[in-house]
């Protein structure tokens, strides 16, 4: 990787390993590089510390989405779904597990998978993405049971109610779906860009980020981020917030929201930015906390760089790893 | 009493006139024994005065003469005998009782008396008698002197003749040195009227005279002989000025044979004369330039048949330089560091001046210099001049390009050929700007030289490759700077010459390539074309070259020189690319290693506000897609048409970039600026929304990568 790739590097995906000691980034260049946390937290770090303990072409495109389950990442490229296991990726050997394609139909441009998160009610993996379907794949047999149609566009993002079993999207097409994992129909769709309050006609409506807490959900992304009360379906709280919103999280009482612009926003529930830590990217695509460890309990956030930056303590950055 | 005695006291009185202390000892005693005083004194002064005048002729000395000492010794004994008697007496008679003045003691003092003159007389003669023996002994030691002086001058004469005798033994006649024939030899070679037998046979003398006579009567015949010889030389000398004479006719005739010869030796390629006259010249080259220039010559009769070497410079000067044995350089620096030293303390005013001298003597270069023609195929020559710069152990090039084809008309391509520039960074970061010895550094500090860069344009650059090419191995840490290697230049040579004529072609074409740039028409080959869509609308509207100063200030290229990929000795351009409204500028950095490396470009476009590839993806997604896929994009090898496909590519994905954006912007009214005529699958794609930037050659359409 000559300078010239690192400098037009983007890292679109993160994350940690079960165990809560290893990060896995994956970047446009198809690439994903798992970086010790352990080694890059621990009080005798060097500069070393913060490479890659490996780094591994795993797709050809873009990796766009990372995910852990108890033993694998999983990892979707152009149209494929990978499975490493996280044993052999610390022993740093880089065989893909499986691979899976979901069925699609169009065979011009394969569709890239922009989102993939595990139902573990039914230990099912949904995955959203370029052609606008949702794919839902049981992961005890490995095979696509059922897709749900919908969207007019491609999927940016999903999330879940657990409780209810409820699968929520967004796409391009500025719609947020809610939709039944059993009956496989969309209970609701909501059109953010409708709501005055929230739409941005100069930035476009699509939906890029969706993250769910029990009746709360949050969304954002051509329309400004925005808090709904899905009961009511109606947004209670719009968050000032410049740019367009790529990534957001609950964390306690409060939001992270990254986008465009180099800073990770905290957003209290009532619709004020408490603040905005400045990052090394120009604008960040992922963040990701690290909850499961407590010793390396880390927020991380990654963008148009091939920086990764690191937040011990929620409220500045404290070092950066890079590719 | 005699009448000696009396005489003799008589005498007494007229010669003491009374008044010698005897006498009046005398006297007193007398006085006091026999006169009564003041009554006889004035009797015996009328006595003698009658006395002196009746015995006018009495000579004491003569009466002296008569005398015999020893009877006046026994006199002296009897009168004082005498007088002690008679003492005696009178102390007899006075301690008898006799009265003063009675006639016995008066008698006995006056008899007295008598033996007193008596005694005077005696002392006197005594006195006189010594005076005379000590004059007799004073003319005895005069007498004795006068011998001995004569004794003296003897003794100094006989030494001094014994000297003489001495010396005449000593002696060394001049025919002792001349070596003569053994007498066997001369009594039987020698004629008899100079060996006269009858004469020599006793004499040994004359025998030598003899002999002399013989030697030099031989030495004459000789003399004769050795005349007669250098006559016979000289005739000789002049038969070969003859003979040298008749050979130096023919040269100008075999002259003008070989010259005849030349374009004979030129059709069939074959130049002798030429090669044997380089190796003559070369053998004066210092030996890194000697290296370079047999290796050269191997490579290209080897291998590259349009490579030519050919030596320039003085070689008058450079003979004279390689025959005295070169004194070594610390010595001289030595001696000038003294120099200085004495120097600043007499006349600081010339010191510049002597520093300037010594800075000069430091940088001077061999008068020999090396010059290398690589012709291309297309009809230019590179030609390379290789100088060795001997106090400095360092080889330096200075370049020069002659193109094939009219060179002037690109304003922006003036420093492409630039011969400043154009060999930086051959190999990476290989910039030519310091000496790659690192001794040359105290060097330097001695004479005040802060950085060889200030001499580059005047000496020129002392890349590695050309030490290397040289035989010359610097390592960083310790001057190693052994004899010219040949194996480490013929290890360079292939490789550097290759690159050498890769530079010169690259920098041709772009050369070519600006031309047209600047007539904002982008070129593209043939065997680029399925690289482009048939139409493209974006148009590049300027191409202008710029320093490296105003690229730093632009604000969108900060991140690319953060990432250390802008250096000094790149080259910097600007290009606009428009389309309607919309003005894309882009920032290039061109390396002086492209097209090895790749041209960077930094995008900003002007259009309904500012953006930028760091605030905006697509536009970052559209630099790297002119950055990053170079295997694309350079077309067929060595890739010179990489610059302009990169270019050609920007305005391809400003066309998509415009026509998409306008499609996603539903907020504007109107009819749209930029009407969608290129074929995309999906306008946007992943997290980031990119647009298609990527070109399917024969379906013609923009799909994302």
């Amino acid at each position: 990787m000559g300078p010239v790739e690192l400098l037009h590097m983007s890292v679109f995906s993160q994350s940690f390993s079960p165990c809560g000691r290893f990060l896995a980034a994956g970047n446009n260049y198809g690439e994903i590089a798992i970086f010790s946390l352990s080694a890059a937290l621990s009080p005798d770090a060097t500069d070393l510390s913060q490479k890659p303990i490996l780094t591994f072409t795993a797709h050809e495109g873009p990796v766009f989405t990372l995910l852990s389950t108890d033993t694998h990442l999983l990892s979707a490229g152009n149209g494929e779904i990978s499975a490493w296991s996280w044993v052999e990726l610390t022993k740093r050997s880089t065989k893909a597990v499986w691979t899976r394609r979901p069925n699609y139909k169009s065979s011009l441009e394969i569709p890239e998978i922009n989102a993939m998160i595990i139902n573990p009610k039914d230990n099912s993996l949904i995955v959203g993405g370029g052609d606008n379907n949702i794919h839902i794949m049981d992961m005890e047999t490995g095979t696509f049971k059922s897709v749900l149609q919908g969207h007019t566009d491609y999927i940016h993002c999903l999330a879940l109610k657990e409780r209810e079993g409820e699968i929520l999207s967004g796409g391009e097409d500025g719609a947020v779906r809610i939709w039944d994992s059993r009956t496989r129909q969309a209970v609701h769709c909501i059109e953010v860009f409708k709501y005055e309050e929230c739409a941005r006609p100069q930035f476009g409506k699509w939906i890029s980020c969706l993250a769910t807490d029990s009746d709360w959900m949050l969304c954002g992304g051509g329309p400004s981020l925005s808090l709904w009360h899905l009961r009511s379906m109606s947004p209670t709280s719009v968050f000032p917030l410049a740019g367009c919103q790529r990534e957001a999280v609950f964390h306690q009482d409060v939001i992270f929201a990254v986008g465009e612009g180099p800073h990770v926003s905290h957003c209290l529930l009532g619709g004020s930015v408490k603040a905005q830590i400045p990052c090394t990217s120009p604008s960040l695509n992922t963040l990701a906390l690290n909850l499961s460890s407590t010793e390396h309990r880390v927020m991380t956030a990654a963008g148009s760089s091939d920086k990764i930056d690191v937040f011990t303590n929620f409220s500045y950055r404290a070092f950066s790893l890079s590719f | 009493m005699s009448s000696d005695t009396l005489k003799k006291r008589k005498a007494k009185v007229i010669r003491s006139d009374g008044g010698t202390p005897e006498t009046k000892r005398g006297r007193g005693e007398g006085d006091q024994g026999r006169f009564p005083a003041g009554v006889s004194n004035v009797d015996q002064k009328k006595l003698l005065s009658v006395k002196n005048k009746e015995v006018r002729v009495y000579n004491e000395e003569v009466e002296l003469e008569g005398r015999d000492p020893e009877q006046d010794y026994v006199l002296y004994k009897s009168t004082c005998d005498s007088l002690a008697k008679l003492m005696a007496e009178i102390q007899e008679l006075k301690a008898n009782g006799a009265k003063e003045g009675s006639e016995e003691v008066e008698e006995k003092l006056r008899q007295g008396c008598v033996h007193f003159i008596t005694l005077k007389k005696l002392n006197r003669l005594a006195h006189m008698r010594l005076k005379k023996g000590r004059d007799q002994t004073h003319e005895a030691k005069q007498k004795v002197d006068v011998l001995h002086l004569q004794l003296q001058n003897l003794l100094y004469e006989v030494m001094h003749l014994q000297k003489e005798i001495g010396k005449c033994l000593e002696f060394k006649s001049q025919h002792e040195e001349i070596e003569l024939v053994s007498v066997d030899d001369f009594l039987r070679d020698a004629p008899a009227e100079i060996s006269r037998p009858h004469l020599t046979k006793d004499d040994p003398h004359q025998l030598t005279l003899a002999r002399l006579d013989w030697e030099l009567e031989q030495r004459k015949r000789l003399a004769e002989q050795y005349k007669s010889s250098l006559c016979s030389k000289e005739k000789i000398l002049k038969g070969i000025e003859l003979k040298k004479e008749y050979l130096g006719s023919l040269q100008p005739g075999l002259h003008a044979i070989m010259q005849a010869s030349l374009p004979v030796q030129e059709y069939l390629s074959m130049p002798f004369e030429r090669v044997q006259k380089q190796a003559e010249v070369a053998r004066h080259l210092p030996p890194p330039l000697y290296v370079l220039f047999v290796q050269a010559n191997a490579y290209g009769q080897a291998c590259d048949k349009n490579l030519s070497v050919s030596i320039s410079g003085d070689v008058d000067e450079a003979k004279a330089l390689s025959r005295p044995p070169e004194d070594s350089q610390d010595d001289e620096s030595d001696s000038d560091a003294e120099e200085e030293q004495q120097n600043t303390k007499r006349r600081r005013a010339t010191v510049g001046v002597q520093l300037d001298d010594k800075r000069k003597e430091m940088l001077k270069r061999h008068p020999l210099s090396l010059c290398i023609d690589l012709k291309c195929k297309d009809g230019s020559v590179l030609h390379l001049f290789f100088y060795y710069l001997m106090n400095l152990n360092i080889l330096t090039v200075k370049t020069k390009v002659s193109a094939s084809a009219d060179l002037s008309g690109a304003v922006s391509a003036g420093e492409l050929l630039n011969s400043e520039s154009l060999l930086n960074c051959l190999y990476a970061s290989d910039h030519g700007q310091e000496t790659p010895n690192p001794a040359n550094r105290y060097q330097f500090d001695k004479v005040g030289i802060i950085t060889f860069a200030d001499y580059v344009s005047q000496l020129g650059h002392p890349y590695n490759w050309v030490q290397c090419l040289g035989g010359l191995q610097f390592s960083s840490d310790r001057p190693q700077a052994e004899g010219a290697c040949s194996s480490l230049s013929a290890s360079h040579m292939e490789a550097t010459m290759k690159l050498l004529r890769g530079r010169l072609q690259s920098r041709l074409a772009l050369h070519k390539q600006f031309g047209s740039l600047e007539h904002s028409i982008v070129p593209v080959s043939s065997e680029c074309q399925h690289l482009f869509p048939a139409k493209v609308v974006s148009r590049l509207a300027r191409w202008t070259m710029m320093s490296h100063q105003d690229f730093l200030e632009l604000h969108f290229v900060q991140h690319v020189a953060k990432a250390g990929l802008v250096k000094e000795t790149d080259l910097f351009f600007m290009a606009i690319v428009e389309r309607g409204t919309a003005r894309l500028q882009a920032a290039v950095v061109l390396n002086p290693r492209y097209p090895e490396i790749t041209p960077l470009f930094s995008l900003s476009l002007l259009w309904k506000g500012e953006r930028s590839g760091r605030s905006d993806d697509n536009l970052r997604a559209m630099e790297s897609e002119v950055n990053v896929f170079r295997s694309e994009l350079q077309g067929p090898r060595p890739g010179l048409q990489l610059l302009t496909n990169q270019i050609q590519r920007l305005c391809v994905c400003l066309d998509v970039y415009l026509e998409t954006e306008s499609q996603v912007c539903d907020g504007s009214e109107g009819p749209r600026e930029f009407p969608r005529e290129k074929m995309c699958l999906r306008t946007a794609r992943g997290p980031n929304r990119l647009k298609p930037f990527k070109y399917n050659h024969p379906q013609g359409f923009f799909s994302h990568r």
